[in-house]
């Protein structure tokens, strides 16, 4: 076991902690007559015991240097990349109907490949364009999803 | 006997009507690409594509969700062979020989005998499971709820032994699973759980979205964090017919390799990953030659690859029969069937014959279109390979997207999927495992009810799991891979990457 497995255990400890607290408010029940919390709350406490072992268990030993154990939370040097993708993914759904599924999927793209990958901005301006329109050709009129129009869609009623 | 020969005929009857050939086909084609191409899996594509069979007939949409898993089957060995990447889990043991016989120049015979090796292994499957389906059927009309919870929790317990990295942290993924089950509202009380007031949560958090980050965002986040590099064997890739030595020296191989898959592939719990896994080590032991396993065997490449597609072959019975998913994939395609308004369980063979004999045939008309589509489409599959990743991940991300969305045409979906990606992202980063995370999720609901409906007709005795002997027997193979790894401080038989 890891030492990184130690903060991962406390942290599935405080969640088993946390179900057992609002399972045991929404009523075990009897045994004969289980309630809406009795299945959640001795699941909670099976969570909470199997994290106290995996603690137990990062004191027990030296951590080893097994490298093949994924269990390692090895240094990262990508975190920014990683971060900002993620940042960008979160504010794609908070405006994806507000905008449109066009224009959200061209400023995805643009900013994935102009400024994530950091490709030639004419390159990345025309793939974006690209995939916006035809991934809106493809899943709205050749598969019939019901994607958001957005602040297009009075512009897209002229045509 | 009869009765079987008339159900495969009606079978036929269904799979191949014009529009059913056609999903057939699209599902094979794009199960290949998804095998293909790595950091995309067979369950996060069935997920993707699942809102785009809404408006077609159930079983047309299940033709085309069990080929795209099959199809995977088959791609992924592509890739396994010529780039040493594998484009799905179940074809990691592929690389060790595949691509070693792709580096002596003979990439050929490898693609051909895996493509002809997993042809026949599909066909031994269906067959199988043509006669195993309609016998396990009749045995679990005998289940009642104590049965099928000893039933789920054997599933639940035989993943998390199966699964990658400790046990432990499988089984506290499982138990997570199980709460995010209890999401929403509770069928037998009416009451609302772990809702917190939040909107998105009152209809209970699906098994799509969270598929979908679980195995689709967070992929791409890994693959983000380290830049990879890969490089296509350039050369021509020729001769994709085995010679006769090469039929000789491998067709035992394909034949155990489709017998033991199918069997791991029935087991829940278990499927093509381990089958593949659990060939190579076969092989590997019978061979009068084993130093030569990793210097390009072509049974090391013929037997794992038989066993990955047959499994996949064997873990529709548990799904069609019990109504149980041996999987994460046959998860997903569980709740496709019921999003369809199918139930999957032993009643699935009399409501739905259509559904249930047409998606076994459409699997034997799909493994033949798989042998024409694979070989000599091969060149096109190196060429998907050179698309390069800065590309692939925000198509990939994008399709998550839309996906997420089209469900029910809510951003709720797509934040789910979205905080199911960062979990997925750490738990893979932490060690731990998404499958039995899923799996539970699947399950929750109805081991839930069986529990407490259980419970409710022994009046509160839990030995009502103990004396009624098919629940009985569940329970004691539950406890016995538990108390293995105690005992033994085994050594994971999967240490290997998962993906």
């Amino acid at each position: 076991m890891e030492k990184s497995d130690r903060w991962s255990a406390l942290f599935w400890l405080l969640f088993s902690i946390f179900i057992a607290y609002e399972s045991f408010k929404m009523g075990l029940g009897q045994v004969n007559q289980p309630g809406p919390g009795f299945l959640f709350f001795w699941t909670s406490i099976f969570i909470a015991i199997l994290s106290l072992i995996v603690m137990a268990k990062t004191f027990g030993r030296k951590s080893s240097k097994d490298t093949k154990e994924k269990g390692k939370a090895e240094g990262t040097s990508n975190w920014t990349k990683l971060i900002s993708v993620l940042i960008a993914l979160f504010l794609y759904a908070f405006f994806m109907e507000r905008l449109g599924f066009i224009i959200v999927t061209f400023l995805l793209f643009l900013f994935l490949l102009g400024f994530i990958e950091r490709k030639r901005w004419w390159y990345a301006l025309l793939l974006s364009v690209l995939v916006a329109v035809l991934s809106y050709l493809l899943f709205e009129t050749g598969l019939k999803s019901q994607l958001p129009k957005g602040i297009l869609e009075s512009l897209m009623y002229k045509f | 006997m009869v009765e079987i020969i008339q159900n495969v005929g009606y079978g036929f009857q269904v799979a191949l009507q014009p529009i059913n050939l056609m999903y057939c086909f699209a599902g094979v084609l794009i199960g290949t690409l998804v095998g293909v191409l790595p950091g995309l899996g067979p369950a996060a594509a069935i997920a993707l594509l699942l809102p785009t069979t809404f408006k077609v007939a159930p079983v047309s949409a299940t033709i085309m969700l069990a080929g795209i898993y099959y199809g995977a089957m088959y791609g992924g060995s592509t890739t396994s062979i010529l780039v040493n990447i594998p484009g799905e889990a179940a074809s990691v043991v592929t690389c060790l020989d595949g691509y070693q016989m792709a580096k002596k120049g003979r990439a050929g015979a490898a693609l051909g005998i895996a493509a002809f090796g997993s042809f026949i292994a599909g066909t031994i499957a269906v067959m199988a499971l043509t006669i195993v389906g309609p016998f396990l059927s009749n045995l679990a009309l005998a289940f009642g709820p104590p049965e099928y919870f000893s039933l789920m929790v054997v599933g639940i317990t035989v993943l998390t032994y199966l699964s990658s990295g400790s046990m432990i942290k499988s089984l506290m993924m499982a138990g997570v699973g199980l709460i995010l089950s209890g999401v929403g509202m509770d069928t037998i009380a009416g009451k609302y759980r772990f809702t917190f007031n939040i909107q998105s949560l009152l209809d209970g958090i699906g098994v799509v979205p969270v598929a979908m980050g679980l195995f689709g965002i967070s992929e791409v986040l890994i693959n983000l964090e380290k830049d990879i590099k890969r490089d296509v064997l350039t050369t021509k890739v020729k001769n994709l017919f085995p010679s006769i030595r090469d039929w000789a020296e491998s067709i035992w191989s394909i034949i155990r390799g489709s017998i033991l898959g199918f069997f791991l592939g029935i087991i829940p719990g278990g499927g093509a990953v381990i089958a593949s896994f659990a060939s190579y080590a076969i092989e590997k032991k019978v061979s009068k030659r084993p130093e030569e396993f990793g210097n390009g065997a072509i049974q090391g490449v013929a037997g794992p690859e038989a066993a990955n597609n047959s499994a996949a072959g064997g873990a529709f019975i548990p799904l069609l029969t019990l109504g149980i998913p041996a999987n994460p994939v046959m998860a997903i395609l569980l709740g496709a069937l019921m999003i369809h308004g199918l139930q999957p369980g032993p009643l699935l063979m009399v409501n739905a014959p259509d559904l249930f004999w047409g998606t076994i045939v459409s699997m034997y008309i799909g493994n033949g279109m798989l042998l024409v589509l694979n070989l000599p489409l091969i060149p096109l599959w190196v060429k998907v390979l050179k698309v390069p990743y800065y590309l692939l991940y925000p198509l990939i991300l994008l399709f998550c997207l839309i996906g997420s969305y089209s469900l029910e045409n809510s951003i709720s979906d797509v934040v789910i999927m979205l905080v199911f990606g960062v979990l997925g992202f750490l738990m893979k980063k932490f060690g731990y495992d998404g499958a039995p995370l899923i799996l539970a999720l699947v399950l929750g609901q109805k081991l839930e009810t069986s529990l407490r409906r259980a419970l409710i007709m022994s009046h509160g005795g839990f030995s009502i799991f103990f004396t009624r002997p098919i629940s009985l027997m569940f329970l004691i193979v539950a406890a016995i891979l538990i108390i293995i790894p105690i005992l033994t401080q085994r050594k994971k038989l999967s240490s290997l990457p998962d993906d």
